[in-house]
């Protein structure tokens, strides 16, 4: 059913296309940034403050996804006892964690003239900085806990507890109110947000994707070949 | 001109930090991720190595 995930078929995906991916990746960030800092409009409320956004937003879906795969692959690996999953999340960790902290800081950085304040502890802001916190406890775990079985239990168990936080963040603009901006990009809607602002976005989501990919065939390399190392 | 795109209106400090911390992280995460894998790379090589080198003692056994 997984033979999909094989070691091998990623080992090899990442041997011939991480040279291909950090050309579209070099590409998609140069147009991402030229339009996020030239081309496009000033917001008529936030003016140029809105171009933290084109970091902001992409950073915190990555993060969001980040975990999300975290909790679904912790789950196989805990039920169906398939190891390369437990592989996949922990080389993808870091990356998450590093992406729900640019959120955090970049959020603040936006929110300093945009509220008039740094930080407030309101639902959407809290529910991310537990989602930090996560991050943090499952990358410790796997560095403190030295037998690599019990780590694998319990970092499959603190990925599929802490999926609970991801629709909680999710929904957190919706159920609570906070100071945080309901989301103008949902999967069932029209964006509410103009196609000059649209464009940069999605561009720069785009180019942050290709790195997060990048990074995580270099780290499941590593992660492959610390684990044969280890085996002898 | 320059200094105006780098005032952004006035939220060029709040901008500018942004996409410095950004840009920072996400280097330091791809360095590092290189590094380590670099560092293995090392190890690899030589349990390679060290297992050529039995294979080929226990060949040269067999011979003799």
């Amino acid at each position: 059913m997984f033979g999909i995930f094989k070691p091998r078929t990623f080992f090899n995906l990442a041997n011939t296309s991480i040279f291909w991916l950090k050309i579209i990746f070099a590409f998609a960030l140069v147009v991402g940034l030229i339009l996020s800092l030239v081309f496009s409009p000033t917001d008529y409320l936030q003016k140029d403050s809105v171009r933290i956004m084109y970091v902001h937003v992409p950073s915190s879906w990555i993060s969001l996804f980040i975990f999300l795969i975290i909790g679904i692959s912790s789950f196989i690996s805990l039920i169906f006892k398939v190891r390369v999953f437990s592989v996949y999340a922990k080389s993808l960790a870091p990356i998450g964690l590093v992406f729900s902290l640019i959120s955090i800081v970049t959020g603040s950085l936006w929110g300093y003239p945009t509220w008039g304040t740094f930080w407030s502890w309101d639902g959407r802001l809290t529910s991310m900085f537990v989602l930090v916190l996560t991050y943090i406890l499952y990358v410790s775990l796997w560095s403190f806990i030295k037998n690599y079985n019990s780590a694998e239990k319990i970092t499959n168990i603190v990925g599929i507890v802490g999926l609970i936080n991801i629709p909680i963040i999710k929904f957190s603009v919706a159920w609570w109110n906070t100071l945080h901006q309901p989301a103008s990009i949902t999967l069932t809607a029209a964006p509410t947000i103009h196609s000059s602002m649209l464009a940069p976005l999605l561009i720069m989501f785009f180019s942050f994707c290709i790195l997060s990919l990048i990074i995580f065939l270099i780290r499941y390399k590593y992660e492959i070949i610390n684990f044969r190392v280890n085996k002898k | 001109m320059i200094s105006n795109f780098l005032n952004m209106g006035g939220y060029g400090l709040y901008i500018w930090l942004s996409y410095t911390f950004a840009a920072l992280s996400l280097t330091s995460l791809y360095y590092f991720s290189v590094k380590k894998l670099n560092s293995i790379k090392n190890i690899e090589y030589l349990y390679q190595s060290e297992k050529i080198e039995e294979v080929s003692v226990s060949a040269q056994a067999n011979r003799s």
